[in-house]
């Protein structure tokens, strides 16, 4: 069951990026992402971590690709013409190529068997990661604080000049 | 089939490899900030792996960091890309060259 579950979901997953990463619209590309994501959730879910699940859907599918969907109505509907014709003569394909062999090349040797352990009682619940987040990482957990108040004053100073950048 | 670690190591760089590749590959400048959205994604997968494999929760903690992470930098690349679109009026990567001439 749960074999059939990580496939199904890590197929999805992969299988809504690839599909963003290659469409041609924005548009296309954002709503991908979401279904991405939805079924990145569930990944999370079957790692016990539910509190994770929740808060993937909230914040990556929910508010950071709303964020998205709101730039790509402000900028730009059409697709680019220049970038379907160029992809094929980049360079872009050599780094790409070269860790997907290595990958390949780990991929045979590596053993593919279970956890060594089962998840111990209260694994992955809200109490145990509240817990963890307001003792042993208070520092963090207010850096992250520190983080997003700087990220909201530096989009407000970015986007709001009209004229373009605030110098 | 037990799934263990290394599926989803494999997973999460299968994952990782597919926002490289649209971040290099791409050039609409929106799409190669959804590839960096989906290489922090699967750096979150891998955080969460060990944690589960580990038995320790700490993990956790740094994937809840890693989403805030993920959006302020969606907040903040794509202001500078309604900035740059002010000054521009384009997105397209191979047209923002003004810093080699």
């Amino acid at each position: 069951m749960e074999a059939v579950l990580f496939y199904l979901f890590g197929a999805l997953l992969l299988g809504g990026a690839i599909a963003a990463m290659t469409s041609r619209s924005a548009v296309a590309a954002a709503v991908w992402l979401i279904f991405a994501f939805v079924n990145a959730a569930g990944i999370y879910a079957l790692l016990s971590a539910p509190v994770l699940a929740i808060l993937q859907i909230l914040i990556y599918a929910g508010a950071i690709m709303v964020l998205f969907l709101f730039v790509v109505m402000m900028l730009q509907g059409p697709t680019l013409k220049s970038e379907l014709k160029s992809i094929g003569d980049r360079k872009w394909w050599l780094p790409v190529g070269a860790i997907l062999v290595a990958l390949l090349n780990w991929m045979r040797g590596v053993n593919l068997e279970g956890f060594i352990n089962d998840a111990p009682a209260g694994f992955g619940e809200i109490k145990g990661v509240a817990e963890l987040l307001l003792n042993k990482y208070m520092i963090t957990f207010e850096m992250i604080s520190l983080v997003l108040l700087v990220a909201i004053i530096g989009a407000v100073a970015l986007a709001s000049n009209k004229k373009g950048m605030p110098w | 089939m037990v799934i263990g670690l290394n599926h989803y190591l494999i997973l999460a760089a299968a994952l990782f490899l597919t926002g490289a590749a649209g971040v290099l590959a791409r050039r609409n400048t929106l799409i190669m900030l959804m590839g960096v959205e989906v290489m922090l994604c699967s750096v979150n997968i891998v955080f969460a792996a060990y944690s589960r494999a580990l038995g320790d929760m700490s993990g956790h903690v740094f994937v809840i960091m890693n989403f805030a992470i993920a959006a302020a930098e969606a907040a903040i690349g794509l202001a500078i890309l309604v900035a740059i679109y002010r000054i521009k009026r384009s997105v397209n990567a191979d047209e923002l060259n003004s810093l080699k001439e």
